[in-house]
């Protein structure tokens, strides 16, 4: 029993960064209804400067942080008027093999900049788990969980309270109906890419001053965590990304426990292609926002 | 205020406009009548700036605005109803009227009291989600929704399509309040009866051309028109 409370809680923190990283991932999809393969390599070059700011001058944790989301706030920016905001009508293909492109060349740029494999990264918290009776947490995932909470909670106040929110969720319900009412569809599409990789980014920061380190391998987990939660949680639902990023920590760290660590990630793509096949009546859901 | 010349849209190959003029004056209500498929839509997408005109000129206030893009144009003071409503179906009511005033500077809260007072059934369901409205009550929303970016041209295409009797009345009404308080209006009709008693002037669109403008007067003389538009039955 204490074990399944324990995986349980380590699901919920892990299930929190894939929380925030779907909603990222989610809002693009909504707004501009096509898969940004990028989205993950974005966070990651946003990452890796931090990491390279941090081998030259040893800054503090906060800029690290200040880092990674401005770095990936502009390679988002990047992606999207160089990918997306030429075909934004019409032409999903070729929006997702260009996004494809731009993914290998985040990857050559980061290891260009830094070839090694794997790079340390500073620790979030240097000190040990807390116990919470006989379950342990660790400091980094309270860290991830408060800041999931957060974000969501500020998301929320952005799209269902502000004018910037209104004009988001016209865009998503019809980018027609937006632009006749005096909407931009390309300002507001590239403003929710900057809000979003902006969201990414600070998850990234989490995950990889979590972990204490950081590998270019960190852009595709990224956008295939930030998919699966998204398509468990019905394609363009920030409720639903919320739920299906909490959802796959939950399963990740339960299968982890009982079937091991290979069997772990062999399921996920499993499901990912069971998603795909079987297609459930919420995947079809046009917005529930 | 409106002033098209020689407009040529097309989809493809397939040309819907062939070198269309018109015009409509400052206060004004100008109706469009014409078959289906006459390019009646694509003369108000056209204007509005969803359709990029292939030859032609569309100039607003003595402004060139063909290559604008309709958010731009929204801002010049031009709103278009369209034909199919394309309400914001899953945002509130009211939240779809302020989507309606986004690119607003000013305070515009007096403007929604007053556009809710003028269509009290949208008061009523103003948290309700905009899908869940009956199609009479969707095209108010879409003309409510036009007017509070605060329009000098007001375009409209078949607001009465697929209306209940009532609701066409009521739609015409307000067509009369807010030529009344100085909007100008371009509007696409089939229903020639009702186009007849508010419109200044009427030009008739067939095969993307204009094979008739004049008054009413003389669109009620005209024995072709008549027959097509008005029934049998004199004028
Ligand atoms: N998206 C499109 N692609 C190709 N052809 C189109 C398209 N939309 C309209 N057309 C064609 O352009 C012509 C004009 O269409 P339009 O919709 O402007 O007519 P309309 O006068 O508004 O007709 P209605 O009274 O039925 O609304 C028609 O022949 C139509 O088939
Ligand atoms: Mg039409």
């Amino acid at each position: 029993m204490i074990d399944f409370l324990q995986n349980t809680l380590d699901g919920l923190a892990l299930g929190s960064s894939y929380a925030l990283l779907a909603l990222g991932f989610t809002l693009i999809f909504g707004v501009l209804r096509r898969a940004n393969l990028a989205y993950g390599p974005a966070i990651m070059l946003g990452c890796y400067c931090a990491t390279w700011a941090y081998l030259k001058t040893g800054i503090g944790l906060l800029f690290l942080a200040l880092i990674a989301v401005a770095g990936s706030t502009l390679a988002g920016v990047y992606v999207e008027r160089l990918c997306f905001a030429p075909h934004r009508k019409g032409a999903a293909a070729a929006a997702m093999v260009a996004s494809f492109a731009l993914w290998m060349q985040f990857e050559e740029l980061a290891t260009l900049a830094l070839p090694r494999h794997l790079y340390a990264f500073p620790a979030l918290y240097a000190g040990g788990p807390l116990s919470l009776g006989r379950l342990t947490l660790r400091v980094e995932s309270l860290v991830m969980l408060v800041a999931a909470i957060l974000v969501c909670a500020a998301l929320w106040r952005i799209l269902y309270r502000s004018r910037f929110g209104t004009a988001v969720r016209a865009v998503i319900d019809s980018p027609a109906a937006a632009e006749l009412s005096g909407i931009s569809v390309s300002a507001v599409s590239l403003q929710v890419f900057a809000l979003a990789s902006a969201i990414g980014g600070l998850a990234g920061f989490l995950i990889v001053s979590g972990n204490e380190q950081v590998t270019p391998m960190l852009g595709m987990w990224s956008t295939l965590k930030g998919m699966l939660a998204m398509m468990l949680g019905g394609l363009g639902s920030l409720p639903g990304a919320i739920a299906g990023g909490v959802a796959l920590g939950l399963r990740e760290a339960h299968s982890q426990w009982y079937l091991g660590p290979q069997l772990r990630d062999f399921i996920a793509y499993l499901l990912l292609f069971v998603l795909l096949a079987v297609r459930p009546p919420w995947m079809n859901t046009r917005s529930a926002y | 205020m409106l002033r098209v010349v020689d407009l040529v849209t097309a989809y493809g190959k397939i040309e819907a406009l062939k070198g269309l003029s018109l015009e409509v004056r400052e206060g004004s209500i100008t109706c469009v009548l014409g078959p289906n498929g006459a390019g009646k839509t694509t003369l108000m997408l056209t204007i509005a700036g969803v359709l990029r005109p292939r030859q032609g000129a569309i100039e607003f206030r003595g402004e060139p605005i063909a290559a604008l893009s309709p958010h731009a144009i929204v801002a010049r003071g031009v709103a278009l109803v369209p034909e199919n409503r394309l309400v914001f179906a899953h945002m509130s009511v009211l939240e779809n009227l302020h989507a309606g005033a986004y690119q607003r500077k000013d305070p515009y809260e007096n403007d929604l009291e007053k556009i809710l007072a003028r269509f009290p059934r949208l008061k009523e369901r103003a948290s309700q989600d905009a899908g869940t409205l009956s199609g009479g009550e969707q095209q108010m929303l879409a003309v409510a929704r036009a007017l509070m970016s605060r329009p000098r041209l007001l375009l409209m295409d078949e607001p009465s399509l697929g209306l209940a009797p009532l609701v066409v009345e009521e739609i015409f009404r307000i067509i009369a309040e807010l030529h009344r308080d100085g909007t100008s209006i371009l509007l696409v009709e089939q229903n020639a009866h009702m186009a007849l008693k508010v419109a200044q002037h009427f030009y008739l669109i067939e095969q993307g051309r204009v094979t008739f403008s004049g008054s009413p007067g003389s669109l009620a003389e005209d024995e072709l028109i008549r027959r097509a538009y008005l029934g049998s039955a004199r004028a």
